[in-house]
């Protein structure tokens, strides 16, 4: 029995008493035990180690955990929902806003023959309603935004 | 005759397992209600080891079905679904651990009045008297939940839940070695702190 074999062995015993040894690894472990005294009661004090820690004692499931839970899944489902719609409603505001625009624009064109001057700048000129329009359907979207996050919040303290 | 038998139990559990899913994905709240009834007491024993605190525990196993809920989709049936189960909660207790610095000691006391090695040590029927007295079983308890998290989830993967090096590798993402160093770590730590109990006793 060499010393490297006795020290390297030793080193595995612990694994061996967890049994995580590859098949090499757990004969030889089986083979020097065999012949070590030293090394067949560390063994067995690493067995009753992992022995105990096979049945250490059960921390218990609080009361109505499933239940808490499935209430926090269907909050979580709810917000999800909520969070949807409301992006489904933003999307439609902001539709709407430039369909909106969009008549105002071809509306006003055919009433003032094409030509509106505020401050010497026909803002009938596509370019310059769009630009106007992007602004407010922006500024509109943000306000939306802005009072469905506070209805969010409000909702959430409620829950 | 009998590994006929544990087979076609196995082939049912899968069948009945892959059915399970099928219906989490078509989003049945009572598939998943099901689902965590059954791993309810394994998930949460595993995450009070590792969290040490029943509230942080529940939070993780409350996020952990959520999470689930929302990546069944990505889950491939023909893999381990335990395995993937706590490779989740095992993610999102990293990210508790990160987010906040470990300084809660042992000792500390709940909200109950018990520290949190006696809240583990004191509930369940007594199993471990058939080898160890009330007393050591709770200083065993004690003893694991003094070891850093890394040690008392591979502890808890191994012999608990007993899965096999290569579960606790995927469970934990690191390299089978890892696992088999990080194993042998937490058993040379836990026996190093039981000592030091019993030497620190008999001073006394």
């Amino acid at each position: 029995m060499s010393m490297n074999e006795h020290e390297s062995v030793q080193r595995l015993l612990a694994l061996s008493a967890a049994g995580v040894l590859d098949t090499q690894e757990q004969l030889r472990v089986n083979r020097h035990t065999h012949e070590c005294d030293i090394c067949r009661r560390e063994l067995e004090t690493w067995s009753t180690y992992a022995h105990a820690l096979h049945q250490l004692p059960q921390p218990a499931v609080p009361v109505q955990l499933l239940q808490r839970t499935e209430a926090r899944f269907l909050r979580e489902q709810a917000a999800v929902a909520g969070r949807r719609h409301d992006e489904r409603i933003l999307i439609a505001l902001a539709l709407f806003a430039w369909i909106v625009s969009l008549a105002d624009w071809l509306l006003l064109r055919g009433l003032m023959g094409g030509v509106l001057l505020v401050m010497d700048m026909n803002v009938l000129d596509l370019p310059i309603w769009s630009l106007a329009s992007t602004v407010l359907v922006w500024a509109s979207a943000g306000a939306a935004a802005i009072v469905l996050a506070k209805r969010q919040r409000e909702l959430r303290r409620v829950l | 005759m009998a590994t006929i038998l544990v087979a076609a139990m196995t082939s049912n559990a899968c069948s009945e397992m892959t059915e399970m899913i099928a219906q989490i994905r078509r989003g049945d709240p009572d598939a998943l209600a099901s689902l965590i009834a059954r791993y309810q007491h394994r998930l949460y024993r595993y995450l009070v080891r590792l969290a040490r605190d029943p509230a942080t525990a529940e939070d993780l196993f409350q996020q952990t079905w959520l999470r689930v809920y929302e990546k069944i989709g990505q889950f491939d049936v023909a893999r381990n679904f335990e395995v993937w189960l706590f490779s989740v909660a095992h993610n999102l207790a990293v990210d508790y651990f990160r987010g906040r610095r470990d300084t809660e000691s042992l000792d500390a006391r709940m909200e109950s009045g018990s520290t949190r090695g006696e809240y583990i040590a004191s509930a369940g029927p007594d199993a471990l008297a058939q080898l160890l007295d009330s007393e050591r079983a709770a200083m065993l308890a004690a003893c694991i939940s003094e070891l850093p998290p890394i040690h008392r989830e591979v502890l808890t993967l191994r012999f608990e839940e007993n899965m096999k090096l290569e579960e606790i590798a995927e469970v934990a993402r690191i390299p089978l070695s890892t696992v088999k160093s990080r194993l042998s770590r937490a058993l040379e730590g836990l026996r190093a702190a039981m000592e030091s109990r019993f030497l620190g006793r008999s001073e006394l």
